[in-house]
């Protein structure tokens, strides 16, 4: 009897750590017009950190100067990115986003509107006065936790 | 017989702590106890080298910077006054949060003014009373808020 009582006990502690890989996700703060989070709390599920992601051939090139190709072909990356890791743009948590003129920054807000559609991430802008490539607006390193 | 009673006793309360404490452990947190350790702490530049940590719940920060609520930026062309502007949101959002300055690991500061990076470290010293958290400092060109010198991307592990 008392093994049993006993074992019990046990597996409850033992489903008590199961339960804590399970994730919790809390937007604190959000600023909807800046499309994105003050902070971003997580517990559980599993960490990804990602390189900084640019926009890249196919064509040289061919995105010279044009932010919204560039800033598509980057999230097209971090896409391919997730999906390879087994995650989607709303597991991303945090954002640094270096760019080449911060004034970009009001278009950057337009179009992440669309690809977030349960909760912005943490995200710092920064602006650097050159990336790998001479025709590069924008690099992205994002970091997601997934379920 | 008093000796026997007492030994029969002494053997149940044994049994009985036993007990007790794998009952206090089913109802615990899983993680109740966060384990933290500072490697390599630099105090005269308040930062260590790496925090390892183990347990808590894992908190990514925007960046932040001396402007206020509404974005206006706080003590413009003052160095001293941003630092204290941006240390004040930062507590502001950890409180909201439900931490502390000191649940901060790691941080990442971006800066238009690298020449006063020692008057930034040196107010850093106050800030943290368990131990300074990892650290980069880097130059940036411009930030979010224009005129700011200086905006912190931070990663804290609160408690919980």
């Amino acid at each position: 009897m008392k093994i049993v009582v006993v074992g019990s006990f046990l597996l409850l502690n033992l489903v008590g750590f199961a339960s804590a890989q399970e994730l919790k996700k809390e937007f604190v703060d959000p600023i909807p017009q800046d499309s994105r989070s003050t902070a971003v709390k997580v517990k559980g599920g599993t960490m990804l950190f990602l390189a900084g992601h640019t926009a890249s051939q196919p064509v040289p090139d061919a995105d010279l100067g044009n932010f919204d190709a560039q800033f598509k072909a980057t999230f097209d990356k971090i896409k391919t990115t997730l999906t390879k890791a087994g995650g989607t743009f709303d597991d991303i948590v945090s954002m640094s986003v270096f760019m080449t003129d911060l004034r970009y920054i009001p278009q950057f807000n337009k179009l992440t509107k669309e690809l977030f559609k349960n909760g912005y991430p943490a995200v710092t802008f920064v602006e650097v006065s050159h990336l790998a490539r001479p025709q590069s607006l924008i690099e992205i390193q994002p970091i997601a936790v997934i379920p | 017989m008093r000796d026997l009673v007492m030994r029969y006793l002494r053997c149940d309360l044994r049994r009985l702590a036993v007990f007790v404490s794998i009952l206090l452990t089913s109802f615990a947190p899983p993680i109740s106890a966060q384990e933290r350790e500072m490697i390599i702490p630099v105090p005269q530049s308040a930062y260590s080298q790496a925090v390892k940590v183990k347990g808590g719940t894992l908190l990514f920060l925007s960046g932040v910077g001396p402007a206020d609520e509404k974005g206006v930026l706080s003590a413009p062309g003052d160095f001293r006054g941003q630092v204290r502007a941006m240390w004040e949101n930062m507590r502001r959002i950890m409180a909201k949060a439900g931490g502390s300055l000191d649940d901060i690991v790691t941080m990442t500061v971006y800066t238009t003014e690298r020449r006063w990076g020692e008057i930034f470290t040196d107010m850093r010293k106050d800030v943290f009373k368990s131990g300074y958290p990892s650290s980069a400092f880097v130059e940036a060109r411009k930030l979010r808020t224009p005129g700011a010198f200086l905006e912190i991307q931070a990663i804290a592990v609160l408690k919980e």
